[in-house]
């Protein structure tokens, strides 16, 4: 095991993979990474599963050295990541050498940035299955909290590694939408249908009340129903209106229960490119069926396998550098004794 | 057959929500306890987690490896099948011991007045109902649990307290609760528990949806013994099955 020592923390860094869903019975939040698809895709790129542990930052990335050699691949919102001083692409896979220091810097478009690195990703311990951050509850990630200066990340070298230099994906700009498609909620009938039309009609923004709990919209306030509610389970991108009309959008650290009327749920093929739209941008919510959600998500799901496909069906490609494999061993044996 | 009213409703196209009466009734909870563990002992695949609730069973799926309409018919069949008698008589019964010290429970003298009772009474009351935990929730080890005996059931403080200790014993209306961790709250504090009802180290919890609790009171000195004991990993919650007692 090897280590990644942090030498700036960036903004609210904090080891994610795709959730801590089997606890929710028991009242223990999901967590997991805000944007899915795109932790999702840095996994792909340096041969992981998909829910292999990865860093997600927060509009400002970390500093990173890596004491051995590895791949690594940076996704999510737009960033300049320079390797010793170096400018190196996002969405791709990136050769890491012993002593290589990573900036990944300010995120110019976007919010949550995603770090993966090769052989599994990054080793904290599993609680209750998963790697995920629960900040508020100081569970899993590493020791519960955002990332410190002098952390050091424990992760597998990648010392025989094949290339997967080859790897990389082609991702259209981060670009805010003009519309988040949505299912009606549990409560949808609760509304008027006054307050549901103008739900779909106004237009809303994110406010400044946005974290991974969930994000607090502004627009004109829904009459709310008078009808008291008992508490229900909730769900990734369910729209709760609260007391004083104003929706909010249940997101990775969402509680597992909830006594607001839910009049809508983000489609899952939507939820992404709305965690990383940037606060005060208009936007209204779209009413869609079943069948297209589905439609939807499937397709998106589709893109990245075929972007697999595309991977594995690329012929072996042989260790980085013609000594790589030969000069690390070395260097294990002199460091370690053999 | 059982005829029960319910309907299931999306929560997304990766989410469905059955949904019973808008109440808060043990039998129906029941049901939707047993039905929710029997879905996951089917192991579908793509059944990724479920919420029970009051009157609700959330069930998490990957909509690509199962439908919506593949799970509604599993649910139909398993609520056809739920044997409300058998549900009722496995149940556990966990004592948990709170010390009722004015220290711990500011709210002791308020919610004799407002029972017209002695501290002493209330003290009994509250620890001779068996209380079912309906759902978890909110933050781990949270147990919404009822029924408090009406007499007693004051409703929450006008303004919440900044600051409850964990292991904190209250009620809110006909509810009561333990807060396994420290967290803002408007509930009316009777005392507290020495136990440890969440640690971040070893997350499991020691009891579930479908349990009953049962308050034992305690003295202060036995406060502190059982919370050495329970530090040490020594102190075994004392359990019975509902149907045995």
């Amino acid at each position: 095991m090897a280590t990644i020592e942090v030498l700036n923390s960036g903004f609210a860094a904090t080891v994610q993979d795709l959730g801590r869903y089997h606890y929710q019975s028991a009242g223990f939040p999901v967590s997991g990474a805000m944007d899915q698809a795109s932790l999702k895709l840095a996994n792909l790129l340096v041969n992981n599963d998909a829910n292999a542990a990865a860093l997600e930052f927060i509009l400002a990335g970390p500093t990173l050295q890596f004491a051995a050699p590895t791949f690594i691949a940076i996704t999510g919102a737009t960033a300049n990541p320079t390797v010793n001083g170096q400018s190196v692409p996002l969405n791709q896979a990136l050769a890491i050498q012993a002593g290589d220091q990573l900036q990944v810097g300010p995120m110019t478009a976007g919010r949550y940035g995603y770090l993966a690195v090769a052989n599994g990703g990054l080793q904290v311990p599993v609680v209750l299955g998963s790697r995920a951050t629960t900040l508020k509850i100081q569970l899993g990630g590493l020791f519960g909290r955002t990332l410190a200066v002098g952390d050091g990340l424990p992760f597998e070298p990648a010392y025989v590694l094949p290339s997967l230099a080859h790897r990389h994906a082609q991702v259209p700009a981060v670009k805010a939408p003009t519309h988040i498609r949505v299912l009606k909620g549990p409560q949808w009938d609760l509304f008027t249908p006054a307050a549901q039309s103008q739900f779909l009609q106004q237009t809303y923004q994110i406010s400044q009340q946005a974290d991974r709990m969930g994000y607090q919209l502004q627009g004109e306030p829904l009459p709310v129903p008078r009808e008291n509610l008992i508490s229900e389970g909730t769900v990734l991108g369910n729209i709760q209106i609260t007391r004083n009309g104003l929706p909010i959008v249940l997101l990775a650290d969402r509680q597992t229960a909830g006594g607001y009327p839910m009049i809508a749920t983000v489609i899952g093929a939507d939820l992404a490119s709305f965690v990383q739209m940037p606060a005060g941008q208009d936007f209204h919510f779209e009413l869609t069926d079943l069948t297209r959600a589905r439609a939807l998500l499937t397709r998106q799901q589709q893109a990245l396998a075929t972007l697999a496909a595309s991977f594995a069906a690329q012929k072996y490609q042989a260790p980085v550098g013609p000594a790589r494999t030969g000069a690390q061993k070395l260097a294990q044996i002199i460091t370690h004794g053999g | 057959m059982n005829a029960y009213h319910y309907h299931y409703v999306p929560m997304g196209e990766s989410a469905l929500d059955l949904v019973l009466p808008n109440k808060i009734d043990v039998g129906q909870n029941q049901l939707i306890q047993t039905v929710g563990q029997q879905l996951l002992a089917q192991k579908i695949a793509g059944v990724t987690a479920i919420i029970p609730a009051y009157h609700t069973l959330t069930v998490n799926f990957v909509a690509s490896l199962v439908t919506y309409g593949q799970l509604t018919q599993v649910l139909d069949r398993l609520i056809g099948d739920f044997d409300p008698q058998q549900a009722a008589a496995n149940s556990r019964v966990l004592a948990i011991p709170v010390c009722y010290d004015p220290e711990f429970g500011p709210d002791l003298a308020a919610v004799a007045a407002y029972g017209h009772l002695s501290v002493g009474d209330l003290i009994q009351m509250h620890t001779q109902t068996k209380y079912f935990i309906y759902m978890m929730g909110f933050l781990p080890g949270f147990a919404y649990m009822g029924t408090v005996p009406k007499q007693i059931a004051m409703p929450r403080l006008d303004k919440p307290r900044a600051r409850l200790e964990p292991g904190s014993v209250g009620i809110a209306g006909a509810q009561t609760g333990m807060y396994p961790v420290a967290s803002p709250g408007g509930w009316r504090l009777l005392g507290r528990t020495p136990l440890q009802l969440f640690n971040a180290q070893h997350p499991q919890l020691r009891y579930q949806a479908g349990d009953y609790i049962q308050f034992t009171p305690i003295s202060k000195s036995d406060y502190q013994r059982i919370q050495a004991l329970d530090l040490a990993g020594q102190y075994q919650i004392k359990q019975t099955i509902l149907g045995d007692g």
